[in-house]
């Protein structure tokens, strides 16, 4: 029932669209394909962001990036798989946040320490919505309901321990809040329990409710970010909402390769994907998904992947799920 | 929303020059993949994806649908010809559908299987194309009690599979159970049961297991039994099915379908669980059930128009509201996104041509692989005519490769091979193996369900009696698990005397 067999067929094509074009980027690397490792199932958002991404490769980086997915585990079987690889440049890791939280919560000892961090695509902000005819218009509506029923207020989030499950724990810490979460496998599920009217407030990231909220069938009440969403401009932000948070937790995506990777390698594969990530096709796509992009290369990557990991900490104590190793 | 118009405008699309040969080519590989055990509908999607970029996004999407269909219906073959699933779908089939073609009957059971697919298939892209949003609002009115008293449903369903002892059907389904609880807590996220091993921090490959359980352990019983059984089993005759015989099966095939939409509409289950409850369903009110699993043509029916009636049921809270419906749909949702077509309540106010032709392309599908099917029917049957002593091997190697090939994990071929033996054993003490599978399938289904409804009701278990869908369907449960119980007493009474 799981999916990834592609591998063959993936390296087949790309190989045999290999041969026929020359070697016009004679530097050493890349000589051949390189892989793609996507960590999660075919057919969800990392997936489709990982594909379209690296589907014009060859004219950027001289040689095709054959996607190949290794689900499992919670994405630890193909970031490991990733970490352990040979470091050679030829096999990169789409990188999500969970990299940032298996240490803290006893899943892996995996954490950003063993790649080489390339680049980060994006970051996706959690957003707090209602059903289009809920009677809370505003967040603060919503707060003061919760205020004076503890427990009561019912939300569905994408699973526990994920950014909008933090975020809300986050949110209902500092307001002295008390929320029932219900945690579903992933943001779909969750989004279709409120749309049913089963559960209060969705809590997911907020590409996950575009479409609900083009055609009006749920209604955000404020996004958790610090500025506003290109995609969502009416929203407001947390802050602007009328409850400036002192942690603001953001999901994120990125590309990695193993530790000991060559710089030069390094190099020529942030520019390769730097190119890849400002084609047309990639832009359109991440626009059409919501999903803002992010540029942060090498250190700067690096810098982001510390600071979630210390502001992760609190979160995942405050939720019960603090299990270091 | 259903448009006529459109949709003969999508059927004059499909049928173009532009878009037919995609939907052959769908077609076929959907069934030679299907055909292949480890090879499933779900994988030959991903794998072709890539493929479609190229593509204009209808031909592409054309393609994957085809091959969805024709894939499911297809994993019967293998079932019926080797007793090795094709897909885990197929599992049910072989019940029957391998006793049938021990009999000599492996073109008839082939025949049955492909007009049941088709039947069911058709009802239900007929069903998604007439229907759809209607349908999306039924959708909505389930959430987690009714998932989890539908689960419990199936599992007393399941029951009625036990065989001649009940006792050891519940033991098979506890056994089922422990294995599905084996991974991640699904609500607290937590790892559990997995002593230490990162491989099963995801728990079992659900195929993995299915492939030991009925394929290798049939392997070993031949292998077993090599000495005394001829060596072939007798010459295969009549391939199509008469029309008396399909029209007679009626209300077998308007029960599956019902039991497939509804199933297929559910997240997370889809053909492999509508398949063995609709066969289940028809053992049990069945005049005598014990004419099933030595070759009952109707079980052969039952499975197949069921699992096929799922395959519109998934696709519609897919396309209307953004949740995959089954793995194999959850692929297909990334290949429309990456289409830059965004699955949900827009796609339909926007892209209604789209839609339609999405429609019409799996009406055509599920008639286009009832034809290919029929056609190479007499063909597939020759594959029974192998001697067993060459099959037999051949089977134990399609296993363990098909159970390489599902994630290219050499740990899955360890638990075929485990779960085979395990399979053999089972068989042996006269344990069923059903119950095994489905409860894998419906114990994390129940679990979570369960857990998340309670959260909900705030902590009341009240809740499950406040919703009707939920009551009705434990209700139903309860007299289905009671009829089982009855007559297993009576059986035992009529033996004694």
């Amino acid at each position: 029932m799981r999916i990834t067999r592609r591998q063959f067929s993936a390296s087949v094509a790309a190989a045999s669209v290999a041969a026929s074009a020359g070697g016009a980027f004679a530097a050493g690397f890349p000589e051949r394909d390189i892989t793609l490792v996507v960590p999660w199932a075919a057919g969800g958002g990392t997936d489709a962001l990982g594909r379209t991404l690296a589907k014009n490769a060859k004219q950027y980086i001289g040689a095709n990036v054959a996607v190949v997915n290794r689900p499992g585990g919670t994405g630890v079987q193909g970031m490991q798989s990733v970490a352990q690889a040979k470091p050679d440049g030829y096999t990169v890791g789409l990188v999500t946040f969970h990299l940032s939280s298996y240490r803290l919560t006893g899943l892996s000892q995996l954490s950003y320490r063993e790649f080489e961090p390339i680049m980060l695509l994006n970051r996706s902000p959690t957003g707090f919505l209602v059903r289009a005819d809920s009677p809370y218009k505003s967040m603060k509506d919503l707060v003061d309901y919760a205020k004076a029923n503890p427990g009561v207020v019912t939300i569905a989030t994408s699973g526990a321990g994920a950014v909008p499950h933090l975020s809300a724990a986050l949110l209902a810490k500092q307001l002295g809040l008390k929320f029932t979460f219900v945690p579903f496998d992933g943001g779909a599920p969750a989004r279709t329990a409120v749309l049913g009217g089963h559960v209060t407030m969705l809590v997911v990231n907020s590409e996950e409710a575009l479409q609900f909220y083009k055609a009006k069938q749920l209604r955000f009440l404020a996004l958790n970010s610090a500025e506003r969403h290109p995609t969502f401009p009416d929203v407001p932000t947390i802050a602007e909402a009328g409850f400036p948070l002192a942690t603001l937790l953001l999901d994120w995506r990125g590309l990695a390769v193993p530790k000991g990777t060559p710089p030069d390698v390094i190099k020529t594969l942030t520019e390769g994907f730097r190119k890849m990530s400002e084609d047309a096709d990639y832009k359109r796509l991440m626009d059409e998904m919501a999903l803002p992009r992010a540029n942060a290369e090498g250190e700067k990557f690096t810098a982001f992947l510390e600071d979630i990991e210390k502001a992760l900490e609190p979160a995942l104590a405050e939720v019960g799920l603090l299990k270091k190793i | 929303m259903f448009d006529p118009a459109l949709l003969l405008a999508g059927f004059a699309s499909i049928f173009s020059v532009k878009i037919f040969p995609f939907l052959l080519i769908g077609s076929i590989l959907g069934i030679v993949v299907g055909a292949i055990p480890g090879l499933t509908a779900t994988m030959a999607i991903a794998l072709l994806i890539p493929f479609t970029f190229a593509m204009e996004p209808i031909a592409g999407i054309v393609m994957l649908l085809a091959i969805y269909a024709s894939g499911i219906y297809a994993g019967g073959i293998a079932s019926i010809l080797i007793r090795t699933p094709g897909t885990p779908a197929a599992a049910a089939t072989l019940l029957d559908g391998y006793p049938m073609a021990q009999k000599g009957e492996a073109g008839r059971a082939i025949g049955i299987a492909t007009i049941s697919s088709g039947i069911g298939g058709l009802f239900s892209a007929l069903a998604l194309t007439l229907f759809a949003p209607l349908l999306a609002t039924v959708a909505l009115r389930f959430s987690a009690p009714e998932y989890f008293a539908l689960a419990v449903f199936g599992l007393s369903v399941t029951m009625g599979l036990s065989g001649k002892s009940l006792l050891r059907g519940f033991a098979a389904v506890l056994l089922g159970l422990s294995i599905g609880m084996i991974g991640v807590d699904p609500i607290g996220g937590f790892p559990r049961l997995n002593f230490g091993f990162a491989e099963v921090s995801g728990g079992f490959n659900f195929v993995a297991v299915m492939i030991g359980l009925f394929s290798l352990s049939e392997a070993f019983r031949q292998i077993e039994q090599m000495s005394i059984l001829p060596p072939k089993p007798p010459a295969v005759r009549d391939v199509l099915p008469k029309i008396a015989e399909i029209l007679g099966m009626w209300r077998i095939y308007l029960r599956s379908c019902v039991y497939g939409l509804v199933v297929g509409i559910t997240p997370g289950v889809g053909a492999e669980t509508s398949s063995f409850l609709s066969y289940a369903e028809t053992k049990r009110r069945d005049k005598d059930p014990s004419r099933f699993g030595k070759g009952a043509p109707e079980g052969v029916a039952a499975a197949q128009s069921a699992e096929n009636g799922s395959t519109g049921g998934d696709l519609l809270p897919m396309l209307t509201l953004g949740v995959p419906g089954d793995a194999a749909t959850a692929v297909l949702m990334g290949a429309l996104t990456i289409h830059n077509l965004q699955p949900g309540p827009m796609l339909f106010q926007e892209r209604p041509d789209l839609t339609h032709q999405i429609f019409a392309g799996m009406i055509s599908a599920n008639v286009m692989f009832v034809v290919l099917g029929l056609l190479g029917a007499r063909l597939f049957a020759r594959i029974v005519q192998i001697d067993r002593r060459i099959l037999a091997p051949l089977v134990c190697l399609l296993s363990l490769v098909g159970a390489y090939a599902i994630d290219n994990n050499p740990f899955d071929v360890w638990v075929t091979f485990v779960f085979g033996v395990i399979g053999w054993l089972m068989q042996r003490g006269g344990f069923p193996v059903s119950p095994v599978v489905l409860a894998i399938i419906l114990g994390p289904m129940m679990e979570s369900n369960l857990r998340r409804a309670l959260i909900m009701g705030l902590g009341s278990p009240a809740i499950f009696l406040q919703r009707p869908i939920a009551l009705f369907l434990l209700a139903v449960a309860a007299i289905s698990l009671f009829a089982v119980l009855r007559r297993s007493r009576r059986e035992r009474r009529e033996a004694a005397a």
